[in-house]
């Protein structure tokens, strides 16, 4: 054909090629999920993304959505990088037309992404983001993780009660967002408990040694230590501690970051005693989770942690608003994700009218012995 | 309360010390800067831990094992990457570049690989602690101390005592007139080469001991504090490697100790831009690099 | 539907922008010679600043994006007469150093925002913001390559005993090339700032300064265009290599180390305006 022909052709063949794609009744509804899915901190992401799958193969095997139609999701990476979260966000809102997003990761990571959802009108809900201030970004913000403002008075109170602690060490991650908000959580929370904090030392997320502070703690005589970290630095302040031969009497308290499976395993015998408030742990006796333990198992061969369990919960959350707006409108989705109530395997749930979790009642306080946790008793 | 911080600026300071030496070596004799290093670091970790989970759990044969297989590494990704730009006359930011590449490349293939979960090495490798005179110190932590002691020894003794530690030093100094003299640059760099792989997995073993928290980017978190430590002590120079790791590792531990823990990470950096500013070449101005 | 392709790559394009920016302050530096590293913590500088100014003080953009280069530049004076001895790896590790003192006092201080950063900057920084800059700057350098300057700034890459003399005032122009580098560096963290509304520590130190020399190292020093098109490459690479997941990272660094080993002199080894 000639020129000007195969041009005009093409032309069309594109603009067809790119219109509004049309939302057949038996398409799956498909939602976008930003997670960490590569580099080091994938260690928070891929749990989430796993509890995520589970809850997916739960909620199709149910019958799906809206009347039969599958719940898909679509995953994009962000590395841990603020701008490939943004750039994710951006192509899941302006070219997959995702009516909804779940994540991302981290809430550094929050706070550039969601004003983009909440201009255009598509809710976001963070799983794993517990920093303040992320539910006031907009009305279209939305979080189920219970932040540690919830969960360690809990912790506090109990270990107040049952072994009279009056003086604390303080001891927490300065450069990570997260654990810094944990240690102004406890800071607080300490003041309100009447509890005389003896010294408040800090340390670098990247930090393996620990000896200067834990020497100087160790000569102050703290009934107990507060500690907000990740998993890594916790496990070895905890290995450092007993080798130094800190008694056990000392009770180490700990913040979200040592609700894992994996302090245990890396700090062994050094974390018994230790103390942690948590929505969720994986002895929790309830038909609902033992039977998330199992199939997690089952699928993954490995246990589930907590972030794990929320991302599990977040997707029925999601799927619940999902079936009650009817379609897969990003408008209807948020005004009905907002009703919705929920008995997960992380305990009741439902919003608050600010869009964050508002039933603490499922907070447990554990205890770490022999490498798993129990219940306090 | 004085001496035991003492003593753990002294461990934390051999820890730092034993990843310079390796570092130092490379960078002072082959004058590149080569980000692999802390790859080396970490993959003598990881297959130090294989070790003694699969074949025997016993650190006498597992840590040998592992320098032996990261000094191959590293004169394989020597051979591989460095010795052609050398050979183009490529200019230095080009090596830089490459072992930058390549360190990604191999941060990824070992993630992708094993995951980034955090591992322990079986527990009791390195025997108990020892208390003493109110002091405690463990049994990891005193094989740190001594290791890093004999490999300073050794490696001294090497360079100043040995043919082919003179042919280093030669080659360090004026590679063009070592060669000239007889010296086979190829011989020479493939041995540095491995001595520092070797040495970098060998700290990789030990400090991974130590801290018991293993991933494949362990080496990142080191290489900071590695370029500080062997720009103090001086380019190319064991002895201030040692004596400036040494120092570092005390200094943070006290100013966290008695000043405040929020400013013992700008400890170093601090010491570091004083030094380039006071005297660039290093503690004792014995860098075989030239600084110009 | 092109409304929707610009929204959806907006902070991509703007990011290639702002990076390209980086390259060209880094490009300022190594074409007299200077590794000089100090890139990302300049950047920290201008955004931290101008996103106080306009978000706690109210500024109009305008002010805050002067402040934001002026800010740096100041610093860069500051440093500049100490660190005119070093040269190669020092100047570069004392550069870093400087990086990472200034991130651990953003971590610390309490009117950063600590770890958190800041967030809710005001979204100010568009495309024509930021590519009229960059524009600016890469013609002003390329026109500045032929004149005396440009001259004067080759020779001392060259060679820096010769140059000196041959009368080439060496302190004047490192600490100029230190000081025009710190201030476009300074504007590309205000353009960051205020395009993607938040910052936080950890993107200004020495993770930072690594990527935007490896713009400049893929694309080559040989003219101001080779650190931009190193800067438009690797940015872009992450985005395009999505479908991979997993090997996103392995292929990343895959093809940097084939990149250098074949062409160690980067991609654009050609000079503008350069009699040959």
């Amino acid at each position: 054909m000639n020129g000007l022909k195969r041009v005009g052709l093409t032309a069309l063949t594109l603009i067809a090629a790119a219109g509004t794609p049309r939302a057949e009744p038996t398409e799956p509804v498909t939602l976008g999920a930003i997670e960490i899915l590569t580099g080091p901190a994938s260690r928070y992401g891929v749990p989430i993304m796993k509890g995520f799958q589970l809850a997916l193969d739960d909620i199709n095997a149910k019958g799906g959505v809206i009347g039969g139609r599958k719940l898909a999701l679509q995953f994009e990476d962000s590395a841990g990088a603020k701008e490939q979260a943004v750039n994710a966000a951006r192509a899941l809102i302006g070219r997959d037309k995702v009516p909804m997003i779940l994540g991302p990761t981290l809430s550094t990571e929050m706070f550039a992404v969601a004003p983009i959802a909440n201009e255009r009108h598509v809710p976001i809900l963070g799983t794993s983001t517990t920093a303040n201030g992320i539910t006031a970004i907009g009305p279209y913000v939305f979080r189920t993780s219970l932040p540690e403002a919830d969960v360690v008075p809990v912790t506090l109170r109990a270990a107040q009660k049952k072994f009279g602690i009056k003086k604390v060490a303080l001891l927490y991650g300065n450069d990570d967002a997260f654990t810094k908000s944990g240690f102004e959580v406890m800071k607080a929370a300490l003041d309100k408990l009447g509890i005389e904090t003896l010294a408040t030392e800090s340390f670098g997320a990247k930090d393996t040694d620990f000896s200067a502070q834990l020497t100087k703690i160790k000569s102050l005589h703290p009934d107990a230590v507060v500690v907000s970290a990740l998993v890594e630095a916790a496990s070895g302040i905890l290995l450092e501690a007993r080798a130094q031969g800190f008694p056990p009497e000392i009770r180490f308290i700990g913040g979200n970051g040592f609700n894992s499976p994996v302090l245990g395993q890396i700090a062994g015998e050094a974390a018994d005693g230790t103390l942690v408030g948590s929505p969720w742990f994986i002895g929790k006796a309830d038909p609902a989770n033992r039977k998330f333990v199992d199939e997690y198992r089952a699928k993954f061969k490995e246990d589930p942690d907590q972030f794990a369990a929320q991302a599990y919960d977040a997707l029925h959350i999601v799927a619940a608003a999902v079936d009650a707006a009817g379609a897969a409108d990003p408008e209807k989705i948020a005004q009905s994700l907002i009703k919705v109530k929920l008995d997960g395997v992380t305990g009741p749930f439902a919003f608050t009218d600010n869009r964050d979790p508002a039933d603490s009642s499922g907070v447990v306080v554990l205890e770490m012995k022999g490498g798993t946790f129990r219940i306090l008793e | 309360m004085l001496a035991q911080q003492m003593l753990n600026g002294l461990i934390v300071g051999a820890t730092y010390a034993l990843f310079a030496l390796g570092f130092t070596l490379m960078f002072g004799v082959l004058r590149v800067i080569n980000l692999t290093y802390g790859v080396y670091f970490s993959a003598g970790a990881l297959i130090a831990l294989a070790f003694t989970r699969n074949i025997a759990p016993t650190l006498w044969l597992a840590l040998p094992a592992a320098a032996l297989a990261t000094g191959l590494l590293a004169v394989l990704l020597d051979a591989l990457l460095l010795t052609r730009l050398r050979r183009a006359q490529a200019p230095e930011l080009a090596s830089l570049m490459v072992t930058l590449g390549a360190t990604l490349l191999l941060y990824a293939v070992m993630t992708a690989a094993l995951g980034t979960e955090i591992r322990r090495f079986p527990p009791g490798l390195a025997g108990t602690a020892i208390e003493a005179g109110g002091l405690r110190i463990s049994g990891t932590q005193m094989l740190i101390l001594i290791t890093t002691f004999i490999m300073v020894g050794g490696l001294l003794y090497l360079l100043r005592r040995t043919r082919l530690g003179l042919a280093i030093r030669a080659l360090a100094e004026n590679p063009g007139a070592a060669q000239m003299m007889g010296v086979d640059a190829g011989r020479v760099v493939a041995f540095v080469s491995f001595a520092s792989g070797a040495l970098g997995g060998t700290a990789g073993v030990l400090i991974g001991l130590n801290y018991n928290a293993i991933q494949p980017y362990m080496g990142e978190a080191m290489m900071l504090k590695g370029f500080a430590v062997i720009i103090i002590g001086g380019l190319g120079d064991i002895g201030g490697a040692l004596v400036a790791g040494l120092l570092l590792g005390v200094l943070e531990v006290l100013t966290a100790g008695y000043l405040a823990s929020t400013l013992k990470d700008a400890v170093g950096f601090v010491l570091l831009v004083l030094t380039l500013w006071l005297r660039p070449d290093g503690l004792f101005g014995r860098s075989t690099i030239r600084r110009a | 539907m092109i409304d929707d392709f610009l929204w959806t790559y907006q902070s991509l394009i703007d990011t290639i922008g702002i990076n390209g920016l980086l390259a060209l302050s880094l490009y300022i530096v190594l074409a007299i010679g200077q590794l000089s590293l100090g890139q990302a913590a300049f950047m920290g500088i201008g955004a931290y600043g101008s996103a106080l100014l306009t978000s706690r003080l109210g500024w109009p953009f305008p002010l805050a994006l002067a402040a934001a280069a002026a800010l740096p530049a100041v610093a860069a004076l500051l440093i500049g007469r100490p660190t005119s001895r070093l040269s190669g790896v020092y100047l570069a590790l004392a550069t870093i150093g400087f990086g990472e003192v200034l991130r651990v006092f953003y971590v610390n201080a309490d009117f950063t925002g600590g770890a958190l950063g800041l967030s809710g900057i005001p979204e100010r920084a568009g495309f024509l913001w930021i590519y009229g800059t960059l524009a600016t700057a890469l013609g002003a350098l390329t026109l500045l390559c032929r004149t005396r300057i440009g001259r004067a700034m080759d020779a001392m890459r060259q060679d820096e005993i010769a140059a000196s003399v041959m009368g080439i005032d060496l302190a004047r122009y490192k600490l100029g090339a230190l000081v025009v580098s710190a201030a476009l560096a300074g504007l590309a963290g205000a353009f960051n700032a205020h395009s993607s509304t938040s910052i936080a520590p950890g993107e200004f130190g020495f993770d930072a300064a690594v990527t935007i020399l490896s713009f400049a190292l893929l694309g080559g020093i040989g003219s101001p265009f080779g650190p931009v098109l190193g800067a438009v490459i690797l940015t872009t690479l992450p985005e395009l290599l999505r479908p991979l997941h997993d090997f996103r990272l392995v292929m990343n660094g895959l093809i940097i180390v084939l990149a250098v080993l074949f062409m160690p002199r980067g991609l654009l080894a050609w000079r503008i305006g350069r009699a040959r």
